[in-house]
């Protein structure tokens, strides 16, 4: 009995091992196996692999714990899809030693953050997060800055180098890429592996992109203009400041600076586009995730009371013949023969010239403009190239709105 | 062998000292992760509380706040529990004092407060329960080996006959942990991505139910029957759930990444053995309550209280997890508060209670040792609140945010509709402090043998009687 007892106890003990065993083979093993033949059919034959740069980041990723507020894992899962873009797969995370896919969201998803943001962006959010977005959670790491967001260590070099590899290889692997995966993958019955946009973040920035016309309220509706107020503290103040001048506790470490929205009057037209697509090359982000009631009411906000619209300076004939020809000489090619900012090299640039039937900034932001050009952008100073008279009358011009 | 009724065992000698040295290393670790996981929080209400050093940034606090939960505070307080019951249950020694001496200094002086320092200097991994760098895993793996080497062979001398169910749990615990640990620790740096994911997964749900459920349990299962004097109410239930629970644990591992690419088939199993696992559960935790009938429905030992609220804690959060498993609910709560509502359920309702009996139990039957009845009334009740309040304040937290995230609504709106429950949270940490203070001072003032008087107005003289000459150890 006693002997019978003892090689049942074994028997229970090898048992117990087994199950462990067995846990290992088909939750862990066999699926290694399914995602590293996925990962075979589904990678571009010459993966990019991170830059020494981008490892270095990726390794302050990983000792301060941003995973634990940020995944890397977009789910088969619609809410996931339209929020960030196309779901996660294998091969896109074949290098990651260990993974970085994280079980909590205190921040957002960050799979396909790269391009999201610009350099001057990310510098001063993880400079001080709390200065471009108020009401962010987030850390701040100031020791990988030398004082200043503009002042960037190494090491905030490099997490930003990571930060723009994620979701490259994705990005990178184009529409063939995206047809290889599609025909590669196993889990097509269950899910959705294609997404209408790769990368879906609500704030990033694009050159061109559809936008309805955001409707005008009329100014005075009370309830409306708080409403505007309360977003337009929330979302911009930080950058654009309390008092819309571009002097917010976030705009010291970006370039260009935020826009001086007292400055300048905008059309509804670009307005609607500045918010619904930021301005690409620039630290101003998109707002397609805010509701059109917000969107409406921050227009509200931000448009002119109709009585201190401004109006148009006299044009005075010879300086504005004066003022034609220089524009025609110097600035054309970039803001458009008509001041649309459609210049023929400015496919080339990194941001699109002004258009200043779009916006139109008060005489003395002009004449700042031209004589010292508008740091962090193509916009150079002519001091050197135009004489005073001559930026006197092509600021006319501009202001007038008369090319011809 | 019944712990209710031992015979004389007069070799049996519990080692005193080593259950003080680790149930005090114990408390005081609780207290280091508990500040951890205090300034966490604050750093969530307030982000501009700290000055930015990365020395106290959130994420290397938020690293050690779980590993000194799971390593600084449960183990040390499972190893001071198996050092009085591995010799009440098998009749024998534990292997070695002096290995006993060294498990000690290597666990504390080696792994844990090292390991928080190297994480706070900036050294450790990004995987979840595993954030200690590897060469502190090393001798994890090294200490999990020595505490096999001093806990399993009293077992085994005794050929393994007649084993009471804790004694299961604690082979099961030793032996699994030590499988387990080096695969959640080490793969995922060796496999990459999804494929290391897969493994984490495993290790994420092995940590706890490898590791801090079966010893929690094995705590359970003994301190009920030896608090009440009662055998446990069906050893074929203890045996059925024993086997189910350690075919059923290790293979829900996959249920952290539902709607990921891992493969669909391994998603599925994992989430039909998580629904499995409640059932299992239910079938632990009736047997267990069953076994308290008559104890009256708060006992006055207060041991035996803790325990009692673990098994009903450890239901809880089991029916939970098998819940929160299934995808269409998963879909929702994944990420959120929820899941660290249900973590703190399991740690700090359904283990540190475990831990807590555990502890208070066998202090009580060391005679040297003083024992405060009143401050651990106080510390069950703060600690009970404390968790109650947490716990329903996460999960309506995670509701919040699962219900934003699904909606359109920025990002922002999710984080600003929580502020609120994070206070509340932070708040709760008021309570907990108190209750883990009392449990200090419970333990560490009082009349000495205090602890024997109170099992004697419990349960009685004779009881004493028994217990008494297991008790000629070191006792310092
Ligand atoms: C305590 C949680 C937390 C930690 C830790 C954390 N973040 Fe964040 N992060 C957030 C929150 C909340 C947001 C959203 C608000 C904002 O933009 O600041 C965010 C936003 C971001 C964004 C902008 C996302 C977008 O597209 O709008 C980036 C990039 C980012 N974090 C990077 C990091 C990096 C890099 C680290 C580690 C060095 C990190 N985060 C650590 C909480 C956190
Ligand atoms: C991260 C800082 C930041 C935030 C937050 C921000 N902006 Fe901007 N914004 C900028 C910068 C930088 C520019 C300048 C772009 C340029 O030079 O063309 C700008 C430009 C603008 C412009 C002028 C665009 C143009 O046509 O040149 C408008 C209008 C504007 N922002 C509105 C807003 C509104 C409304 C919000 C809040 C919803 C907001 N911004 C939030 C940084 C920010
Ligand atoms: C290399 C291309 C380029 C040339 C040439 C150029 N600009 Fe610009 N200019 C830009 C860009 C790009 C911006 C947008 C800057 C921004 O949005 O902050 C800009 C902006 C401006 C602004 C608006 C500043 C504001 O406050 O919004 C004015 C005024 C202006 N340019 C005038 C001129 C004049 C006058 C000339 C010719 C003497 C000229 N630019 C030549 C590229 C150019």
């Amino acid at each position: 009995m006693n002997r019978f007892l003892r090689t049942s106890y074994l028997v229970a003990c090898v048992a117990g091992v087994g199950f462990f065993v067995l846990s290992v083979l088909i939750l862990g093993v066999w699926p290694g196996r399914v995602l590293e033949e996925e990962t075979r059919r589904m990678s571009p034959e010459h993966p990019l692999k991170l830059t020494a740069s981008e490892q270095r980041g990726r390794a302050i990723y990983s000792k301060e714990g941003c995973a634990y507020c940020h995944t890397q894992q977009i789910r088969f899962l619609k809410s996931d899809v339209i929020r960030f873009g196309a779901p996660t797969l294998a091969w896109e995370t074949q290098f990651d030693y260990p993974h970085l896919w994280g079980t909590r969201r205190i921040g957002p998803d960050l799979s396909r953050e790269g391009g999201v943001h610009s350099p001057d962006w990310h510098f001063s959010h993880l400079y001080s997060p709390r200065s471009i977005v108020p009401e962010s959670v987030m850390p701040a790491y100031p020791t990988m800055f030398n004082g200043a967001p503009d002042r960037p260590t190494q090491e905030a070099r490099d997490v930003l180098a990571y930060i723009e590899s994620l979701g490259r290889a994705r990005e990178l692997a184009g529409p063939e890429g995206e047809a290889r995966m599609q025909a590669a993958s196993h889990q097509m019955d269950d899910m959705q592996v294609a997404s209408p946009v790769l990368n879906a973040s609500p704030a990033k920035a694009r050159r061109t992109g559809t936008y309805s016309v955001i409707r005008y309220h009329l100014i005075g509706q009370t309830t409306h203009a708080d409403r505007g107020l309360n977003v337009y503290n929330r979302h911009c103040a930080g950058c654009h400041g309390s008092k819309r001048e571009g002097d917010g506790p976030g705009a010291k470490g970006l370039l260009p600076r935020p826009a001086n929205l007292t400055e300048h009057d905008y059309s509804r037209e670009r307005f609607s586009f500045v918010l619904w697509n930021g301005v690409a090359g620039t630290a101003m982000p998109a707002w397609r995730d805010l509701s059109k009631e917000d969107l409406d009411a921050l227009a509200d906000f931000l448009a002119p009371a109709p009585s201190t619209r401004r109006v148009r300076p006299p044009g005075v004939p010879r300086m504005m013949e004066l003022g034609r020809s220089v524009y025609a000489a110097h600035c054309a090619q970039c803001h458009g023969v008509s001041g649309e900012g459609d210049g023929s090299a400015a496919r080339e640039l990194a941001m699109l010239p002004s258009n200043f039937h779009d916006i139109a900034p008060v005489n003395s932001a002009i004449l700042r403009a031209i004589r010292n050009g508008v740091e962090g952008t193509p916009m150079a100073p002519w001091t050197a190239k135009l004489t005073d008279a001559e930026i006197i009358a092509v600021a006319l011009v501009i202001e007038r709105r008369e090319w011809e | 062998m019944d712990v209710t009724n031992p015979g004389p065992a007069p070799q049996t000698q519990v080692e005193t000292s080593l259950v003080r040295a680790h149930g005090i290393a114990a408390i005081l670790m609780l207290f280091a992760s508990l500040v951890f996981g205090i300034t966490v929080s604050i750093e969530l209400v307030w982000p501009n509380a700290l000055d930015g050093s990365p020395w106290h940034s959130w994420g290397r606090l938020r690293y050690d706040h779980t590993q000194g939960i799971m390593l600084g505070w449960l183990a040390n307080a499972f190893f001071a529990f198996l050092y009085h019951a591995v010799p009440v249950l098998t009749g024998r020694r534990v292997t070695s004092v002096k290995l006993g001496q060294w498990l000690f200094g290597l666990w504390n002086f080696v792994v844990v407060i090292p390991g928080w320092i190297l994480v706070l200097a900036g050294f450790s991994q990004p995987l979840e329960w595993a954030e200690f760098p590897l060469v502190i895993d090393v001798f994890v793996v090294l200490a999990l080996v020595l505490a096999a080497i001093q806990f399993l062979p009293p077992f085994f001398a005794r050929g393994l006959v007649d084993l009471y169910v804790s004694s299961w749990y604690i082979i099961g615990g030793l032996i699994f942990t030590l499988l387990a640990y080096p695969m959640g620790n080490f793969v995922p740096e060796l496999v990459p991505g999804a494929r290391g994911a897969a493994f984490s997964g495993l290790w994420i749900h092995d940590a706890v139910g490898l590791f801090v459920t079966p010893l929690a349990l094995a705590i359970i299962y003994y301190v009920i029957p030896a608090a009440t004097r009662r055998p446990i109410y069906s050893h074929f239930l203890s045996m059925l759930g024993f086997w189910l629970l350690f075919f059923l644990y290790p293979l829900n591992g996959t249920h952290h990444y539902v709607f990921s690419v891992i493969p669909m088939n391994a998603q599925k199993g994992a989430i039909a053995a998580s629904a499995l696992l409640g059932v299992d559960v239910m079938i632990v935790v009736a047997n267990l309550l069953l076994s308290l009938r008559g104890s009256g429905w708060f006992p006055r030992d207060i041991p035996l209280r803790f325990v009692g609220t673990s098994a009903v804690f450890y239901l809880i959060v089991s029916i939970q997890g098998s819940v929160q498993a299934q995808m269409s609910v998963n879909q929702a709560v994944h990420f959120s508060d929820w899941v660290i509502g249900h973590s703190h359920l399991a740690m700090l309702g359904f283990a540190t209670f475990a831990a807590a009996g555990g502890i208070t139990h066998v202090w009580q039957r060391i005679p040297s040792a003083r024992y405060n009845h009143r401050a651990l009334e106080w510390a069950y009740w703060l600690l009970f609140a404390g968790v109650i309040i947490m716990v329903s304040d996460l999960t309506h937290a995670g509701l919040t945010e699962a219900r934003l995230w699904q909606s359109g609504a920025p990002w922002l709106d999710s984080v600003n509709a929580v502020r609120i429950y994070w206070l509340i949270r932070t708040l709760t940490a008021i309570p907990i402090s108190a209750g883990f203070t009392l449990l200090l001072v419970g333990l560490t003032t009082g009349r000495r043998g205090a602890g024997l008087d109170a099992i004697r107005e419990s349960v009685g003289l004779e009881a004493i009687e028994q217990i008494a000459p297991r008790l000629v150890g070191s006792g310092s």
